[in-house]
């Protein structure tokens, strides 16, 4: 009897080990398909697509935002008069009908018509009661202001896969942060395919994008965006740019360039058209540049403003070369404030050679130039700085007075608002601060990175740079009433290894007001026709909208 | 042996009760899903209306269109500047 009881034990046991086996390679093994394969039984998988975050004036304003539109679909099976039903949504479409009747000729269930229709086409067609004609809700970027800073915010495209993507500006910038997280979800349904539960799985819901706040203030940027076009216009310049800077954060308050694109239409426009060119042309800064090498030098304590120049009374030869004052006008035995006044070159030569070569780059390098400036926008270059082995002394001659020295606009308004800001330089900065979904804004604090010269020598600067704008060639469009410091430039392009000298780019750069300002800005017109001269042009554009900021910050003359 | 006549009334109550309650809840159960479509879909349409009147009040109150309209009704810009001098110290009236 024993062997009886023993066998059936042994088969009973290879029974319930053979059991635990299978359990095992269901519930483990096979695990996630089964489930998957269940879940499609019961349920069906669909997407929770995020609403992009909208991107937001310092006053609240959404200069970018997500407007609703349609898709209209068709399902060709369902279409009885292909001909007929083309050539009546032809015309509302403003679509060839050839093409309609193509796509509702096609083999397939559902075929795209027209993607992203507003409101009111999407109620004419739905008029029309088409049999088979449909529509899908599709969220889409939303430019109010239309090009008004087009170039600072970028647009919105699609990546390989077809989803939204920011490209270029902040939108490209903060790309992660605007896009929010797609989530996924599992709709219950019942034996006739009607939802039980609305929702099931929600471990991996959607988060809506997050909202940016910027320094810009839309009343400012609207106000250059006008002026920098009427500008181009009435300069015949080939483009024009300017930007509005606040020197003690850092906030960019404005960012303009004309000509610009929609970002509404960003395909109509050619791919060179959506760079910002304020942070990714570089150019040649010319006279605007001598307030920088100027502070060096007196932050050294190698010259005061009434020292005088001992090679301004002709051109000064170096190395083969000859340098020249802009009017072939000297001015023997001139100080170092009627340097800057008269943006004489000769005297600039002076003051590079008394800094040398060495002590000049270390200040370039303080004052952020040849790097990155670290502005929060997609896009920014950096020239770099030639290494200190191919500096010659012609070199240090001409970049002495901004020629033969590449910059970014970007670069050379956060050198110059150094002068501003107590000899501190701050990191340019366009995002105030970042608002999550759940309504938690988080502040982006002002940043310091250097202080290249003292506050001392930043205020002997400015008092060299009112002087320059009160008695300087530029001293016609001046404002009264009110200390301005700023600095004209004419700077020459270099076209095939010489200058052309009938093109020039013609800029100005100044803060107001001097004794606390509220402001740096920077303008520049590229080839200017109605003339080449920095102080007829951008200086002119440059006050005028200094004018209308001192009015709209209510700041009052000081004489 | 006497039946327990008070357990089977006590326990056929209970199953009574147990089955009105699972004929009430599925009951409820079978339309929750349809009163949640009917939340869901309305919570859409309010999104698809804020959405449609956000877009509508920014296009009327951006600069763009404010200054359009302005252009057109004969507005102009404002340029002038009027500075109130401070009255100078009785000091200097000697």
């Amino acid at each position: 009897m024993t062997w009886r009881y023993r066998v059936t034990l042994f088969f009973f046991v290879i029974l319930f080990f053979l059991i635990l086996a299978r359990l095992f390679y269901w519930q483990t093994v096979r695990a996630q398909e089964l489930a998957a394969l269940g879940q499609a039984q019961y349920g069906s998988e669909i997407t929770l697509n995020p609403q992009r975050g909208q991107i937001m004036t310092s006053d609240g304003f959404a200069v970018a935002a997500n407007k609703l539109s349609y898709r209209v679909f068709a399902n060709p099976k369902e279409v009885k008069d292909v001909q007929n039903e083309a050539n009546t949504l032809s015309p509302v479409l403003k679509e060839d009908s050839a093409t309609i009747s193509a796509l509702l000729s096609l083999n397939k269930y559902w075929v795209s018509l027209a993607p992203s229709v507003d409101q009111n086409t999407k109620n004419k067609i739905s008029s029309l009661h088409l049999p088979g004609v449909g529509f899908e809700d599709e969220y889409n970027r939303f430019y109010p202001e239309a090009s008004m800073a087009a170039n600072l915010l970028g647009f919105v495209g699609k990546d390989e896969n077809g989803n939204d993507k920011g490209y270029f500006g902040l939108e490209g910038y903060y790309d992660r942060q605007l896009r929010g997280k797609t989530g996924i979800a599992v709709e219950i349904h019942d034996a006739l395919g009607q939802p039980i539960l609305a929702k099931m799985n929600d471990t991996t819901q959607e988060v809506d994008g997050r909202n940016l706040i910027l320094h810009i203030d839309r009343t400012v940027q609207y106000l250059l965006d006008e002026e920098i076009k009427n500008g181009v216009q009435k300069y015949g310049a080939k483009s024009g740019e300017a930007a509005i800077m606040d020197p003690k954060t850092g906030a960019i308050l404005a960012m303009s360039q004309y000509p610009s694109f929609d970002p509404r239409d960003y395909q109509k426009y050619s791919e060179s058209s959506y760079l910002n060119t304020f942070i990714t042309d570089t150019y040649e800064p010319g006279s605007t540049f001598k307030p920088l090498i100027m502070s060096a030098a007196l932050n050294e304590g190698l010259l005061q403003p009434d020292t005088k120049c001992t090679i301004c009374s002709g051109p000064v030869p170096i190395g083969g070369y000859e340098i020249h004052t802009w009017n072939d006008q000297y001015f023997p035995n001139t100080t170092m404030t009627d340097v800057i006044v008269h943006s004489d070159n000769t005297g600039m030569v002076f003051v590079g050679q008394k800094l040398g070569q060495d002590r000049m780059m270390d200040y370039l390098q303080k004052f952020g130039i040849g790097d990155l400036t670290g502005i929060d926008l997609q896009g920014e270059e950096a020239p770099g700085l030639r290494p200190k082995d191919q500096w010659y002394p012609i070199d240090v001659a001409t970049a002495s007075f901004g020629q033969g020295i590449d910059v970014t606009p970007i670069e050379l308004l956060d050198a110059f608002s150094v002068i501003a800001n107590g000899g501190k330089r701050m990191e340019p900065h366009v995002v105030a601060a970042v608002q999550t979904p759940d309504g938690q804004t988080i502040q982006i604090p002002p940043k310091e990175i250097d202080q290249p010269v003292s506050a001392t020598t930043a205020q002997v600067m400015t008092q060299i740079l009112v002087d320059a704008v009160n008695k300087g060639e530029a001293s016609f469009a001046r404002l009264k009433g009110y200390d301005i410091a700023g600095k004209t430039g004419t700077a020459s392009i270099p076209i095939a290894g010489h200058y052309d000298p009938t093109q020039t780019i013609a800029s100005f750069i100044g803060f107001a007001p001097a004794e606390d300002p509220k402001f740096v800005m920077l303008v520049i017109f590229n080839r200017p026709t109605a003339s080449i001269w920095g102080a007829e042009t951008a200086a002119p554009v440059f006050f005028d909208v200094a004018k209308k900021l001192l009015m709209y910050y209510g700041i009052p003359p000081n004489q | 042996m006497k039946k327990p006549i008070v357990l089977l009334i006590f326990l056929f109550l209970i199953i009574l009760g147990l089955a009105l309650v699972q004929i009430g809840l599925s009951n409820k159960i079978a339309t929750t899903g349809e009163q949640l479509t009917a939340l869901q879909n309305e919570i859409d349409v309010y999104k698809k209306e804020n959405t449609i009147l956000n877009q509508k009040l920014l296009s009327a109150s951006s600069l763009t269109t404010i200054a359009a309209k302005a252009k057109k009704l004969g507005f102009v810009d404002d340029n002038t500047q009027i500075d109130l001098s401070a009255p100078l110290p009785l000091a200097l009236r000697q």
